[in-house]
């Protein structure tokens, strides 16, 4: 099974091409929503994309939703896409102690090695944006 | 629990989600309405091939120029950076206007990237101001900033946009953050929120460190504007219709004085 989050949310998902024939669920975080209030068409824009992307939408606590999506289709593992929100991370950890979970990692715009310290725009554009800028 | 497909046209189906979601959601449920923007890989892909590149260089400034309101299927992944970034390429080749947007594509990384770093540390000021912000900020903005009723016209569309569309402007941005931060002093997280929880877009990386490079916690100098700056990028319109005293019209020297020497 694949879960796609608010990061990453299309068919294109590199864990979705990862796996084609895998199921794709999206969970609505029911508790984060209370807290946060967001604009309905906030919302709707979100419903809207992962009823296009996804076999499943669901409400409520991520990490009982997903072990329950996964029970339900005798599932073994979860592949899921890499994100940089701590909130993301947290999750996955919770996940792991459950699940079998493969993140697989997120494309950007330019190829950045891990470790590198962003702090200013300029300097970061300098080093690793030539293929674009010619 | 599972959440059920609605069938029916948009409308319908948007009235049908808005009350499964009841209490999850800031407006009451007679307003939730869905942006005019709609969400999807289909509306993204359809949006990125109407998007041409030319003109961008010089008119992505101005409120009516050629941007390409793409930043809602990036900000979800729906339509992928170097996806865009490509497309472009493909269509319009290198030109000065694809560098610019090439940039402006780095920007949302750079921006990723510090996230990555620093988590939420980036909801916390990441450097000492460059200037005085002052101090006791409100944990919201007052009401009348958020239903776009203070009487500047040209805030009050920029918010009304906003609220109406999920979408605004990136020069409306700057122009809407740098009021809150140092023309009405109120700090640069009540405003963060408040465009975290409407922008379609709304990212926790991109939303609070641009707030932050308005106020000069993770920049070298604050943002400021004045009316002539308004008037050149977004027109005349909005100061035409008008009545409030215009705190914008003076040089940046004056605002700096009055704004900053407190
Ligand atoms: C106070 C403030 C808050 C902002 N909050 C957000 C936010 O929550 N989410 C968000 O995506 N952008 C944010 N931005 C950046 C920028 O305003 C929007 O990305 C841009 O206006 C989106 O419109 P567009 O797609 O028509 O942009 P275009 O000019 O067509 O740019 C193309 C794409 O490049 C990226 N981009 C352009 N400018 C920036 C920028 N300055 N920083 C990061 N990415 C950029 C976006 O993905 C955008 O879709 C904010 C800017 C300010 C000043």
């Amino acid at each position: 099974m694949v879960w796609l989050h608010g990061d990453s949310l299309s068919d294109q998902d590199p864990a979705a091409l990862r796996y084609p024939g895998a199921d794709r669920v999206f969970v609505f975080d029911r508790l984060f929503l209370k807290q946060a209030q967001l604009s309905f068409k906030r919302l709707f824009f979100l419903y809207e994309c992962a009823a296009e992307a996804v076999q499943e939408i669901r409400l409520g606590e991520i990490v009982e939703e997903l072990q329950e999506a996964i029970r339900q289709r005798g599932a073994e593992r979860l592949a899921v896409t890499e994100s940089v929100s701590p909130r993301w991370k947290e999750v996955v950890a919770e996940l792991k102690k459950k699940i079998e979970v493969e993140v697989v990692p997120a494309a950007g715009m330019v190829d950045v090695p891990d470790g590198f310290e962003a702090k200013r725009f300029t300097p970061f554009w300098k080093k690793f944006g030539r293929e674009w800028e010619g | 629990m599972k959440l059920e497909r609605f069938s029916g046209d948009r409308e319908q189906v948007g009235r049908k989600f808005a009350e499964v979601m009841v209490g999850l959601y800031g407006e009451t449920p007679e307003n939730a309405k869905p942006s005019p923007y709609s969400g999807g890989r289909k509306a993204g892909m359809e949006a990125l091939a109407k998007f041409s590149v030319h003109g961008y260089a010089n008119t992505r400034n101005k409120i009516h120029g050629n941007v390409s309101r793409l930043s809602f299927y990036i900000r979800h992944g729906v339509l992928g950076l170097r996806e865009v970034a490509e497309s472009v390429r493909n269509r319009f080749g290198r030109s000065y206007d694809a560098v610019k947007f090439w940039q402006e594509l780095g920007w949302r990384q750079f921006w990723r990237l510090v996230y990555a770093r620093l988590g939420d540390r980036i909801y916390e000021d990441l450097e000492p101001p460059k200037v005085n912000l002052g101090k006791d900020f409100p944990e919201e903005l007052p009401e009348e900033i958020q239903a776009g009723k203070t009487g500047l016209v040209c805030m009050d569309e920029c918010v009304r946009e906003l609220t109406q569309t999920g979408y605004m402007h990136n020069h409306a941005r700057m122009w809407f953050a740098s009021f809150i931060i140092h023309f009405r002093k109120l700090g640069w997280k009540a405003g963060e929120r408040f465009f975290y929880r409407h922008l379609l877009d709304g990212d926790p990386a991109s939303n609070a460190l641009s707030w932050q490079w308005v106020a000069s916690t993770f920049s070298h100098r604050p943002y400021l504007f004045n009316k002539e700056n308004i008037q050149e990028n977004g027109g005349k319109k909005w100061c035409e219709r008008c009545q409030a005293k215009c705190p914008f019209d003076a040089t940046y020297p004056e605002l700096e004085k009055r704004l900053f020497s407190l």
